[in-house]
């Protein structure tokens, strides 16, 4: 008899109310083995591992390990059977130190005796061997995310995990932090381990993995071995066929080819200055200079990208230019008009168009029906008022319009949109950017989180907006993205430019380097 | 926010099935407030049988009294008044977000401000009176809870506490000025001198009149849903509790909108002060704000968030006040029984609404 897998998942089905989020979804990962789960958001990827780690009750299906049916109903109970998991949001506590969060809720010595030399060794040891350098004395606050990555992986290491599963761990991770997770899921593997990674981008699993599962629409579509697969096939049963225009552009921000390859774009440059940004400086609501002295000119129909690291001023950035946020020092002009100083509706009136990076918290009224989600910042134009009124017959004919042109699946124009899917709220956010033909837009990690319809589908409105003369300011801690759309990639670094390319000569590990500020001694 | 300003899609849901129906809607709208009040008052009912009283008798009075009888009808008006008005003086700051517990002060400075222009202008017509003792009452309150905004505003000041302590301090206003400026000495409890006759709202009808501002107050409520219904401001106010960062992002001034609430609030409760004086007691009295400002957060909390639920609630309410005090005459239970079971229904409902969710996941 051969050795059994790691891993077997057999027909696990779960549903949420009427949604069947995973449909009978097997799943085979082996001993020394990096398998890749492949998909869009919305595959299922990470629900299907939620049910793994115990976060999720599968309604049907079952789970065995090492060839043994095991009952997972909590994380605890996946903890102790050997599988730990690194989520996209850390849980960790900021003013602790690396080998206090480890340790965090593992048994220790005794309840009165708290000695963590023996646990820093073991720290100190595990992150030498599998090479995820990081300091155990260094205080979590302080780490850039890349490190404090590292230290949720250790987390599961320390506590003895034999399956590590990874949900999108690239995100946020420059190239070359890139290179050092993968090298390090190698080292692991061969020290008799096995490794999940969920991705979306194909280039990733590509180059680690040894099998991957695709997965779409809660099911599986194919599991296949890596020497017998490449790029092109993998993003068409990822995706479907790739035909329509942009569709180069498209693969590309989805991680399917390498952005710095692709020569369309999709942007319809112009020669006059649309947007001057001289000299910017904005602080945070702490008073610190998140930005300091940055500098942009964008033309009409021009797609500007910055890259960057999260925390590094984008979201300062971001809402100073939308009119949110104060200028410190500096000035903006929009088609010639010096902004600052203005109140944020008149940035609005002039056409400034803001896409927010956290949509429940900056975008939408949850509670509000997607007709008075579309008012929302033009209550007091002529356009919604009759007789100095709000018209909410005429606001809920083109609320009805406005969801027939930007595909929202939603009841209709009462639909509260708090009760819409993400992809499905960026499109009410979306149409209601460009339901005041904006002159300026932009755009914050505006496909996080967002199935790949939806994600075309913001990047085809991008399209149509430059047609339209409108320059867009795209910033995007997905560096694919910025990379395959923008006409001019900017890395920002702590508040400053750190470097700039034209479309079609950027070297994306230049742009990693600039935006951990030239490569500097990694910690 | 719950109540949505468009009519409900008039295209049929694109994947039947997946979503209730309108009438399920409009169920578990209605639901819990019935499953609330029934279980309210088996409750009370229990509490009335333990100290040995027959709860049914009780609850038959309770329910009866401001029906059976003209002048329970007209008290039950008369009382809905004040309720609905510190209710709106709730429930409008609240729509964005900001706590008013300052309505009983409100009222008691609105009140000084209507009697005083009653007194001291007490020579004038009617025509001229009552509508300035009227705007008077109004004007007071938006100026008390003016106080309250400009330090929340200004300096962040909590508006929780400083409407609370400006309550204690409208006690000492209304106490000296019932005291030491218009003092009725034969009254025997600290009252001011009667307004004018030309300040009096006139009356409905014989043995009891109904005093007009029931009149006014409907009106109010007419305006009051148009004006958060159909106006930029009532859509920002609204925008404002719904999200206060996103409707910052879309350039809405959201202190300046919130201080406005206040001040909106306080006028409303200022006028229910004006209408108090004008249409019951026609004088200030000490205690005239009876506990109209805890019935008006009850009531405000109870619809939550629907302007257009306030008037039924608040009715609803009156009608438990006015039976409180037949009970305790018939039935010999006290009246704060009332006051009890009130807090249970909205005890109940808060409830519900975690019931709700919990029916709704599975």
């Amino acid at each position: 008899m051969t050795e059994s897998p790691r891993l077997e998942m057999r027909g696990i089905v779960k549903t949420f109310g009427p949604v069947t989020a995973l449909d009978a979804v097997d799943l085979v990962v082996g001993r020394n083995e990096v398998h890749g789960l492949l998909g869009g958001n919305g595959a299922g990827k990470t629900t299907l591992m939620n049910v793994l780690y115990g976060l999720y009750r599968p309604n049907a299906g079952e789970v065995l390990l090492d060839g043994q049916p095991a009952s997972i109903g909590s994380p605890k109970d996946a903890i102790a059977a050997g599988v730990g998991m690194v989520h996209q949001t850390f849980l960790q506590v900021d003013n602790y130190t690396v080998t206090e969060n480890i340790v965090l809720g593992t048994d220790v010595p005794g309840p009165l005796r708290l000695d963590l030399s023996e646990a820093k060794e073991r720290i100190r040891d595990l992150s030498e061997r599998f090479g995820l350098t990081v300091d155990p004395d260094a205080v979590v606050e302080e780490l850039p995310v890349g490190v404090r990555q590292r230290v949720e992986i250790l987390k599961a290491l320390y506590r003895g995990a034999k399956l590590l599963i990874l949900d999108e761990p690239t995100t946020n991770l420059t190239p070359q932090e890139v290179d050092d997770l993968f090298g390090s899921m190698r080292a692991m593997v061969d020290d008799g381990m096995s490794v999940v990674l969920i991705t979306h981008k194909i280039r990733e699993t590509l180059s680690v993995c040894d099998r991957m599962t695709v997965m779409r629409d809660g099911r599986r579509v194919e599991t296949i071995e890596r020497a017998d697969t490449d790029a092109e096939h993998l993003a068409e049963k990822m995706v479907g066929s790739t035909t329509d225009p942009g569709a180069a552009v498209d693969a590309a921000a989805l991680g399917a080819v390498d952005a710095d390859k692709v020569e369309e774009v999709l942007s319809s440059v112009g020669t006059t200055t649309a947007v001057a940004v001289r000299d910017l400086v904005v602080v945070n609501d702490q008073g610190h200079e998140l930005i300091q002295g940055f500098g942009l000119e964008l033309r009409e129909g021009e797609i500007v990208g910055i890259a960057g690291v999260a925390g590094n001023g984008q979201v300062e950035l971001a809402e100073a230019l939308a009119g949110v946020r104060p200028l410190r020092a500096g000035t903006v002009e929009v088609t010639g008009r010096s902004m600052g100083g203005l109140a944020t509706s008149a940035w609005l009136e002039h056409g400034v168009a803001y896409v927010p990076e956290d949509r429940h918290r900056d975008g939408i009224l949850p509670t509000a029906s997607i007709t008075e989600n579309l008012v929302l910042g033009s209550q007091r134009s002529d356009q919604v008022r009759r007789r100095g009124l709000i018209d909410w017959g005429a606001a809920k004919q083109r609320a009805v319009d406005a969801i027939a042109e930007f595909s929202v699946r939603a009841n209709g124009p009462g639909t509260l949109v708090g009760d819409l899917s993400g992809g499905n709220i960026q499109r009410v956010i979306l149409a209601r950017a460009f339901a005041r033909q904006p002159r300026m837009l932009i755009l914050h990690n505006p496909t996080r989180g967002l199935d790949i319809g939806s994600t075309r589908f913001v990047y085809q409105q991008v399209r149509k907006a430059t047609a339209a003369g409108c320059a867009v300011l795209l910033i995007s801690e997905d560096l694919d993205e910025v990379i395959a759309l923008s006409d001019r990639v900017i890395a920002l670094y702590q508040g400053s430019k750190a470097g700039e390319w034209q479309h079609g000569s950027v070297d994306a590990y230049a742009v990693g380097r600039s935006m951990t500020g030239l490569g500097e001694a990694r910690v | 926010m719950s109540e949505t300003l468009t009519a409900p899609p008039a295209t049929p849901a694109e994947t039947p099935g997946k979503r209730p129906s309108r009438v399920a809607e409009a169920l578990w709208l209605v639901v819990p407030y019935v499953v609330s009040v029934v279980l309210a008052f088996v409750v009370g009912g229990l509490i009335i049988a333990a100290i040995g009283r027959d709860p049914i008798a009780a609850f038959e009075s309770v329910l009866t009294t401001s029906f059976n009888t003209r002048f329970g009808t007209i008290e039950t008006l008369h009382k809905w008044v004040p309720v609905l008005l510190c209710a709106y003086a709730f429930a409008i700051p609240l729509a964005t977000g900001k706590f008013n517990i300052g309505a009983e002060g409100q009222l008691l400075v609105g009140a000084t401000g209507g009697v005083a222009l009653g007194i001291l202008w007490s020579d004038l017509p009617m025509v001229v009176l009552l509508p300035c003792v009227l705007v008077a009452g109004a004007l007071s309150g938006a100026v008390w809870a003016g106080i309250a905004a400009f330090l929340m505003t200004k300096f962040q000041v909590n508006e929780i506490l400083s409407t609370v302590v400006l309550n204690f301090i409208s006690f000492q206003l209304i106490d000296y000025v019932a005291s030491h400026v218009w003092p009725d000495r034969g009254a025997g409890h600290p009252a001011t001198t009667p307004v004018g006759e030309g300040a009096l709202l006139p009356g409905i009808g014989q043995a009891p009149p109904m005093h007009t501002g029931v009149l006014l107050t409907v009106l109010l409520v007419i305006v009051i849903a148009v004006f958060m219904r159909r106006t930029s401001t009532g859509f920002e106010m609204r925008a404002v509790g719904a999200n206060l960062r996103a409707a910052q992002v879309h350039g809405i001034r959201t202190s300046r909108l919130a201080g406005a609430g206040l001040v909106v609030g306080g006028a409303v409760a200022g006028l229910a002060g004006a209408i108090e004086v004008a249409g019951v007691h026609g004088k200030m009295l000490e205690g005239m704000q009876s506990n109209f400002l805890i019935l008006g957060i009850i009531v405000g909390l109870m619809a939550r968030g629907s302007m257009l639920a306030l008037p039924f609630i608040a009715f609803g309410i009156a009608v438990l006040e006015v039976g409180a005090g037949s009970m305790q005459r018939t039935a010999q239970v006290p009246v704060e029984m009332v006051l009890i079971i009130e807090a249970l229904i909205l005890l109940f409902l808060l409830l519900s609404d975690i019931a709700r969710a919990k029916i709704r996941r599975s």
